[in-house]
């Protein structure tokens, strides 16, 4: 008994200092927010809000903040408008070389993102579409549509085509079938196919790195630039806004589509 | 269905098949069927022999590679899925998860473009013909299994469908709930009048709600008639064995008189069996149903059959044997009731006897036709 | 009940099939579905392929065909076809270091990634506590934030002035502070954080198989904790380590943030020397042929990544029965 509350206790110790280990540099993040010093140092010297009102003061990150939202918000949307279609067509339809195609859709997955801005910029720098939001926004494409599609395609695969065959034997038309029935029964993984795509676009920082110049600089390159030559807590600050920001965009929506439901029913 | 008059079908299938691209074999293999206006027909048959197939043929979800389809003379076949009528209800019921139980029932009505008021009248109406007007407001995921089948029937019920099509209607209830809705599904036919087809796997449903009954194996229509004519005059081998237990006995005809023939069987001498038409000299099979068996001790020198019990497993209401006849004949399966018999142990020597109209007569397989 | 939906056909004139075809709005001739899956496929997918193809299929063949220029003076690139900036990259010692450091930190961060994170996945994956739905999401969380931002976390540990040190020199530990950033040290124990929240996952997702009534029943026959963990747990397990092993070395040799932040431009691997002769010497042939190299490496996991995933099949499996 003795030597199982021991294992027990071992146990439970390695667990708290494996978590602590994960959770380290985010609970650092959380305190040196709270600091106001020029430099890092911890444990912070005194607590205030002065970094955070930095943050709001500095150019390159209200920029980046603006290039970064319009750019995800653009590549979330043409995500979503090449990348439905593919899942509708993947998962509902039966035709010759299917996997190949679903397969060439997931690639994208598969290569390192330090080669894929290596290629963008080959491919956007001679016409020349480096350093703006058009170029940006297609690199950050080819990368954001494969999420889509896995995303849309498990809600589909999920969603019962029973229910369909049902609606279109009760005398619905293809086209009334996906809008009253496929449609609604898909519509958490259509939201959170954009979320995704919006997410993974505006967090994107390798690629982003290399087609980027002076005049668009997405948020998360002002940010790596920025503590590569500064170490004052803003970034830490503005780090802490951006999971608020992540978190309250998140719920908000979630609230939102939940209120729908119960508005409907 | 011997006894209704004769008339022209409602539902009509002439030369129906189905191959699919890449299978070998067809799924579905020339299906003829009538179902008679207002009557309950069961497609039985095991798992893969095409009765889903065919169901869904006739519902317009399958397209036929030939064959035609007919409701009340008019060809069907070409008509696509959503303007076929035909009301469908699901083996998995195929709800819509995000419409409430009214709305479910309503959409159908609201793809004809129904009017509000009469719409709202016949779901009312539909609901409390499956007894859930109480639920109309509820969620698809709050209903049990049995309340989203009685949903599943209204909303196929709701636009007066030609022709009312299940697919393994009980297949997803529990064993109890399965009776109680056998029972329902009958009374909502009987009381809506419509022509009915549901497909089965389970003989006990097909027999006891259908009119007419047809058993499918293999793609093809091996025999229809009522539940009684299944049952006890089978026609094949494959009808006698998948409806009920059967012993299943190959002989040859010796002899043909009025309404019996003479089948001498190796290692049970001659049995007279009703059925045909035979010659004398063909190959044939006589099945005995294990029930019409009945056994008692052995009277040394009585010139019945005489066999010996393999082996006895009681089975609550009934005692099911296995006994070899002679020293080396056919191994028999022999049920009888509890109670009713003195009952007996592996081993012991027992005389098997049965009623004269017990043993019928089944083509023997791909032997007459 | 003679109101009732569906009432006998000779009753309800609604209910013959003449009256059916009526209500029913739109009427084409035929069917949608004869007009052939593969030409609706078609009119679905080209939207999707157009993408791919422009911005990653398109620009993958560039890289390919740009490994097989040369860089000329100044930063011009001579149009060719030939394996000679290869024969550059792959004799120079200074690329030779390159690929092997990249090697080196993948190998570490994986192994101690793997080894941090199999405890927790191992926990989540078999606890029936009532906070396993936090842990869960405490165990995730990371990735709600940056790897920039988290590797700024680790900075402010890591560095000269962080917390270790501080809190060694505090305890008077230490005389000098601790070498642990701006080396290949400190990436890679950021590294094995930074990747720990997918190795965890992955692992989650891959043990699948792990029923804790296989664990009761071994040991019912007999077992002792530490034959059940050897005996049943691990080999059920080992697939999702696996997945994961591949997950994080994958990652960790294209990682790029942080060896450059933590790296302090001390440490070179693939993904910081491709994005310098890119942008900084804008010599492209030599970018794109560090990239061919990279995506050559990910190709060698990924066979070592089969053939391990078969053997493991097939020690675990079949052989067991085999020889029992």
């Amino acid at each position: 008994m003795t030597t199982r509350r021991l294992t027990r206790t071992v146990w439970a110790a390695v667990l708290t200092v494996l978590y602590l280990f994960l959770l380290a540099p985010i609970l650092v993040v959380l305190v040196e927010s709270f600091d106001h010093s020029t430099y890092l140092r911890f444990p912070p010297e005194a607590f205030s809000l002065e970094s955070y009102r930095q943050v709001f003061a500095n150019e390159a990150f209200r920029e980046g903040f603006k290039v970064s939202g319009i750019t995800a918000a653009v590549t979330a949307l043409l995500a979503m408008a090449t990348g439905v279609p593919a899942a509708l067509a993947l998962t509902r339809l039966r035709f010759r070389g299917r996997s190949a195609i679903e397969a060439a859709f997931l690639s994208p997955l598969l290569v390192p993102h330090i080669v894929l801005g290596l290629a963008l910029l080959l491919i956007l720098a001679p016409i020349p579409l480096t350093d703006t939001y058009w170029g940006l926004i297609l690199a950050h494409l080819g990368v954001s549509v494969p999420y889509v599609v896995r995303t849309v395609s498990a809600a589909l695969a999920s969603a019962d085509p029973r229910a369909e065959e049902a609606a279109r034997t009760l005398g619905a038309s293809g086209p009334m079938t996906f809008w009253r029935i496929t449609l609604p029964a898909i519509r958490p993984g259509l939201f959170s196919g954009g979320v995704i795509a919006f997410l993974l676009s505006f967090d994107e920082t390798v690629i982003s790195l290399f087609v980027s110049g002076q005049n668009t600089v997405p948020l998360p390159v002002a940010v790596l630039q920025y503590v590569e030559y500064r170490s004052d807590p803003s970034v830490a600050s503005l780090s802490v806004l951006l999971v608020l920001l992540s978190v309250a965009v998140v719920v908000l929506v979630e609230r939102g589509l939940g209120l729908r439901r119960t508005l409907r029913s | 269905m011997a006894d209704t008059p004769v008339s022209e079908g409602h539902l009509v299938l002439e030369a129906l098949a189905k191959t699919y691209p890449g299978k070998d074999g067809a799924a579905v293999r020339g299906v003829d069927l009538t179902v008679e206006r207002g009557r309950m027909l069961a497609v039985l048959g095991p798992s893969g022999c095409g009765k889903s197939t065919t169901l869904r043929m006739i519902a317009g979800l399958v397209e036929p590679t030939a064959g035609r389809i007919r409701v009340d003379g008019r060809d069907l076949t070409d008509v696509p899925v959503h303007r076929r009528d035909m009301g469908v209800v699901f083996q998995s019921y195929a709800l819509f998860p995000h419409l409430d139980v009214a709305r479910n029932v309503a959409f159908g009505l609201e793809m004809r473009g129904t009017p509000k008021a009469e719409l709202r009248r016949r779901v009312d109406e539909a609901l409390d013909l499956v007894r859930l007007g109480h639920l109309a407001g509820r969620r698809i995921a709050q209903l049990s299994g049995g309340q989203q089948q009685r949903v599943a029937l209204a909303r196929a019920l709701v636009v007066k469908p030609a022709v009312l099509l299940l697919d393994e209607p009980l297949s997803n209830l529990d064993a109890q709930l399965r009776s109680a809705m056998r029972d329902e599904i009958v009374r909502i036919q009987r009381e809506t009048g419509v022509t009915t087809v549901f497909v089965t796997h389970d003989q006990q449903e097909a027999l006891s709600m259908a009119d007419g009954v047809a058993v499918m194996n293999q793609g093809r229509i091996e025999q229809t008639g009522t539940p009684e004519d299944i049952y006890e005059r089978p026609e094949r081998p494959f009808v006698a064995r998948f409806v009920g237990r059967a012993n299943l006995l190959d002989g040859t005809v010796s002899g043909v008189e009025a309404d019996t023939v003479a089948v001498a069987l190796p290692g049970l001498g001659t049995v007279r069996a009703a059925g045909g038409p035979v010659t004398a000299g063909a190959a044939t099979t006589v099945m005995l149903r294990p029930h019409r068996i009945a056994l008692t001790g052995a009277a040394p020198g009585s010139g019945a059959v005489r066999g010996t019990v393999l082996s006895a497993g009681y089975a609550g209401e009934t005692v099911a044997y296995r006994v070899r006849v002679g020293d080396a004949g056919p191994v028999l399966d022999v049920e009888r009731p509890t109670g009713a018999h003195a009952s007996y142990g592996p081993g012991a020597e027992v005389e098997l006897s049965w009623d004269p109209d017990a043993p019928r007569l089944v083509a023997a397989e791909e032997g007459t036709e | 009940m003679t109101a009732a939906p569906g009432t006998a056909p000779e009753a309800d004139p609604k209910a013959t099939p003449e009256a059916a075809t009526a209500p029913v709005r739109d009427s084409p001739e035929r069917p949608a579905r004869r007009r052939g899956p593969a030409r609706q496929a078609l009119v679905l997918l080209v939207p999707g392929l157009l993408a791919l193809l422009l911005t990653y299929a398109l620009p993958l063949v560039w890289v390919v065909r740009m490994s097989l220029n040369e860089s000329g003076e100044g930063g011009l690139i001579r149009q060719t076809v030939s394996l000679a900036t290869f024969g550059e990259v792959l004799g120079s010692s200074h690329y030779g270091n390159v690929i092997r450091q990249t090697v080196e930190l993948g190998v570490l961060v994986t192994f101690f990634t793997l080894v941090v994170s199999y405890p927790v996945a191992l926990f989540l994956a078999r606890t029936t506590s009532r906070w396993r739905g936090l842990l869960m999401a405490l165990a995730i969380a990371p990735l709600l934030i940056s790897s920039v931002a988290r590797t700024f976390g680790w900075m402010a540990i890591l560095g000269r002035q962080g917390v270790v040190n501080k809190t060694l020199d505090g305890l008077g530990l230490i005389d000098a502070p601790l070498h642990l950033a701006n080396n290949l040290t400190g990436v890679v124990i950021a590294s094995t954080e930074i990747y720990m929240p997918f190795a965890i996952l992955a692992m989650i997702s891959g043990f699948g198989r792990l029923d804790p009534a296989l664990e009761h029943a071994a040991a019912s026959l007999g077992a002792p904790r530490r034959t059940v963990f050897r005996r049943i747990v691990l080999p059920l397990t080992l697939p999702g380590v696996l997945t994961a092993g591949l997950l994080v070395f994958v990652l960790s040799l294209s990682g790029y943030v942080t060896p450059r932040l933590i790296g302090g431009g001390r440490v070179f691997v693939l993904a910081t020397e491709i994005y310098d002769e890119a942008i900084t010497s804008l010599d492209w042939p030599v970018a794109a042929v560090l990239s061919m190299l990279l995506l050559a490496l990910f190709g060698v996991v990924i066979a070592v990544y089969l053939w391990a995933q078969r053997a493991l099949e097939a020690r675990f499996t079949g052989a067991q029965e085999a020889r029992s």
